[in-house]
């Protein structure tokens, strides 16, 4: 009976005890999801487009908030640096669809799974080599992102809110409203989604596989940048950010592949549901580090009863 | 006249594939497994580096050690255990006379084997903490001082002395979810029911190390008087970054050694002061030993390091070099022992139990200040080294307590149950009943 109770009601009691603190909880919640949602928005496009998992997505993330970091230490000012970031991922999708997506046209999904395998692999080696594995500082301040907290005290409580992850979830909003913008209104937009639903068809029409991938591999380079600032502003910038982009496979999981708006509703869901286990089960009754696996779980349970995910799309196959 | 060039080609190939192994044996092989990358890198990095330009500076000041050269490669493990594995296989069948496994994981896979292969294992500062048992683990070493020792200490840090002060008190034990975070547990267990403290675990996945807003949450509804945190990589950074952002006295945030890292700390800047960690070493640029390692590696281009960038000076870099300094004391004492220089696995490892970095060999060294004096035995393998409380004043580390020694009356019995289980869950082990 006080299991039951533990699981069914004490959760309850606890939320209503403090509702600052459940406040507190459903914040962060957001804020990891809004986050979460960010990684999974770069493997989207890119499957979007070309079919592709890219699994480079994790170190392309890395990679972009260490060239940022990197121009800034050798005395370029962050105005600058940010603009002269984005050149280089521009660069880097340039070079990708060059040398490694061009030569691998009509080849296995596998194959080019395998490809960014590679990718990832020679990024983690490139960064290493160039800007060395120390944790570096993101430069907030200087990118004109606010330090400072919001407190708020609510039903007698208390409420912080730091100013960088309203930034961050605001930044988040309107980099999806432009690129909601960019894909369902503008000719480019367009030819990316005719991409994905037949490449055959597409080309038919005079749309360029190259042009189109090295514009979906800089947009994804573009989401990677966002994501690496404010990850990158909570806890520095290292290598260890890469194992966040793991956190993306259970958003899209849910979410869909294909589905730009499952991703971040997947990626809120998990972000807060998660939160909210960990806090009020987890961490009473399981000892903590539920969010681990509860993403997982919680995916698992959703592709039981619709394989392709809340957002992705149903494929009927003639047989 | 093809045929001859492609004769006097094979006959050059041959022997020198037969001569090779020959000169190699003329090196002392000391292998490291290294993680310069992945999501520790961070602190790998730096300690890599300190191990590796101590070598280099013998080789280059001294011809190496008694007039033989040291081979330090690096077999790069990514702190993955599988690849740690495959590393201790590789660098065992290149004749390394050591290995060093340097992550706790891999340090608990390997253990058995290194045992049956008669490698030593020499793990400074981390690792199984029942490993000072020498006669249950004879092959295996973790000086200067261990984890259990390490949460000795910190707790008799932040008592003031006394441990019964703690009583009534709560304690959450922030860790990295891997062996390494989960060494300390059985100690701060018993500590806590000897002393009537509550001990709060709070585990930090690998995927959450950056974004510890749930764990942070919780120390904020626990109230714990005091955080000790046991963290690895960007789970310290993080950690730092969210007790500032959730307000949590500063002065009541301990970490173990690997806490002490000036990149964590300038994360936050001035908003860290009063931040601590007990560490086993304390960085000193202006030492003779480290003003060698300036003059015949760094100065000389010959280190990895970015000295502008204030490597030089950090702690962990010079944590690794003091790593490399009782290493390299080993051997002598092996080559001293075996009255050659050119010396076998056994004989390193007897080296390693009659290491004795007393006070006067510290000043000898040049490393007065750096860590406290310390020998190995046949039965202790750890040393237990005393370390200092060193805390950060915004921009810089400094010590402030005396050197704090850990209470072996707590620590020898758990060792003991816990080298006994081993052994017992290992059979069959092989004892070393030449230790008393």
């Amino acid at each position: 009976m006080d299991f039951i109770h533990s699981i069914l009601i004490q959760p309850f009691l606890d939320m209503a005890d403090a509702p600052d603190f459940l406040i507190q909880v459903l914040w962060e919640g957001i804020v990891s999801g809004v986050l979460y949602a960010l990684i999974a928005l770069g493997f989207v496009l890119i499957f979007k487009s070309s079919r592709i998992f890219n699994f480079a997505q994790g170190i392309m993330v890395v990679f972009a908030a260490l060239t940022l970091v990197g121009l800034h230490q050798k005395g370029i000012p962050a105005w600058l640096a940010l603009p002269m970031t984005l050149g280089v991922m521009l660069l880097l999708a340039i070079a990708i669809e060059r040398v490694v997506l061009r030569p691998l046209v009509n080849q296995p999904d596998i194959i080019l799974f395998m490809a960014t395998i590679g990718i990832t692999l020679f990024l983690i080696g490139l960064g290493e080599t160039i800007f060395g594995g120390e944790n570096k500082r993101m430069i907030t301040e200087e990118l004109g992102i606010p330090t400072d907290s919001y407190i708020f005290e609510p039903f007698g409580g208390l409420v912080m809110i730091e100013q960088r992850d309203i930034t961050a979830v605001v930044g988040a909003v309107v980099l999806v409203v432009c690129l909601l913008l960019f894909l369902n209104k503008s000719k480019m937009g367009r030819a990316i989604r005719a991409l994905g639903d037949d490449h055959q068809a597409a080309l038919s029409v005079g749309i360029s596989l190259s042009t189109i991938w090295v514009l979906v591999w800089f947009i994804a380079g573009m989401i990677a940048l966002a994501t690496g600032i404010v990850w990158g502003a909570r806890a520095g910038v290292s290598f260890a950010l890469e194992v966040i982009a793991l956190k993306a496979l259970p958003v899209l999981m849910l979410g869909g592949l294909e589905s730009v708006s499952g991703a971040i509703i997947g990626g809120l869901m998990i972000g807060i549901l998660e939160k909210l286990f960990e806090i009020y089960w987890g961490q009473p009754l399981l000892g903590g580090n539920t969010e681990s696996w509860f993403a997982y779980m919680l995916a698992l349970v959703v592709l039981l009863f619709r394989p392709q995910g809340l957002f992705g799309e149903r494929i009927i196959e003639r047989v | 006249m093809t045929a001859q060039i492609k004769a006097t080609l094979l006959a050059t190939v041959f022997a020198l594939g037969l001569a090779a192994p020959v000169a190699a044996q003329e090196a002392l092989k000391l292998p490291n497994m290294s993680y310069r990358t992945g999501p520790f890198a961070a602190t790998g990095t730096p300690h890599m580096n300190g191990q590796l330009d101590y070598m280099t500076m013998l080789n280059e000041r001294d011809g190496g050690i008694n007039g033989v050269k040291i081979a330090f490669d690096e077999c790069e493990t990514g702190y993955n255990t599988e690849k740690g594995v495959e590393c201790y296989e590789k660098t065992k069948a290149d004749g390394a006379l050591v290995t060093q496994p340097w992550s706790t994981g891999i340090t608990l896979q390997v253990l058995p084997r290194a045992g049956v292969d008669e490698i030593p294992m020499y793990a400074p500062g981390y690792g199984f903490s029942a490993m000072q048992d020498g006669k249950t683990f004879k092959w295996a070493f973790n000086p200067p001082t261990s984890y259990w020792d390490g949460a000795s200490m910190i707790l008799q840090g932040i008592s003031d002395g006394n441990l019964d002060n703690l009583n009534g008190k709560k304690i959450a034990f922030l860790h990295l979810d891997h062996p390494y975070g989960k060494e300390p547990i059985p100690l701060l267990e018993s500590l806590a029911s000897k002393h009537g403290f509550t001990l709060l675990p709070i585990p930090v996945g690998l995927t959450e190390m950056q974004n510890q807003s749930a764990q942070w949450l919780q120390i904020r509804r626990e109230k714990p008087d005091f955080v000790v945190m046991w963290g690895w990589g960007a789970m310290n950074g993080s950690a730092i970054s969210e007790a500032v952002k959730t307000r949590y006295p500063m002065n009541q945030f301990v970490s173990v050694w690997w806490g002490a890292h000036e990149p964590d700390l300038k994360l936050v800047g001035e908003q860290g002061k009063g931040y601590r960690a007990l560490s086993w070493n304390f960085a000193d640029s202006e030492s003779k030993l480290m003003q060698d390692v300036k003059k015949y590696v760094v100065d000389a281009g010959k280190s990895q390091i970015n000295a502008e960038a204030g490597e030089f000076d950090s702690t962990a870099y010079q944590r690794g070099i003091l790593m490399s300094v009782i290493l390299a004391e080993a051997v002598k004492a092996a080559q001293d022992k075996a009255g050659t220089p050119n010396i076998n696995r056994e004989q390193l490892r007897v080296g390693l139990e009659n290491v004795n970095i007393d006070a006067a060999r510290l000043a000898e060294l040049g490393a007065e200040n750096m860590m406290a004096p310390f020998a190995m035995s046949c039965s202790n393998h750890t040393g237990h080294a005393s370390a200092w409380m060193v805390e950060w004043d915004g921009s810089k580390f400094v010590k402030v307590s005396d050197l704090l020694t850990a209470d072996r009356s707590v620590i020898d019995p758990l060792v003991e149950k816990a080298a006994a289980d081993y052994a017992a869950a290992n059979q069959p082990w092989s004892m070393n009943d030449e230790c008393k």
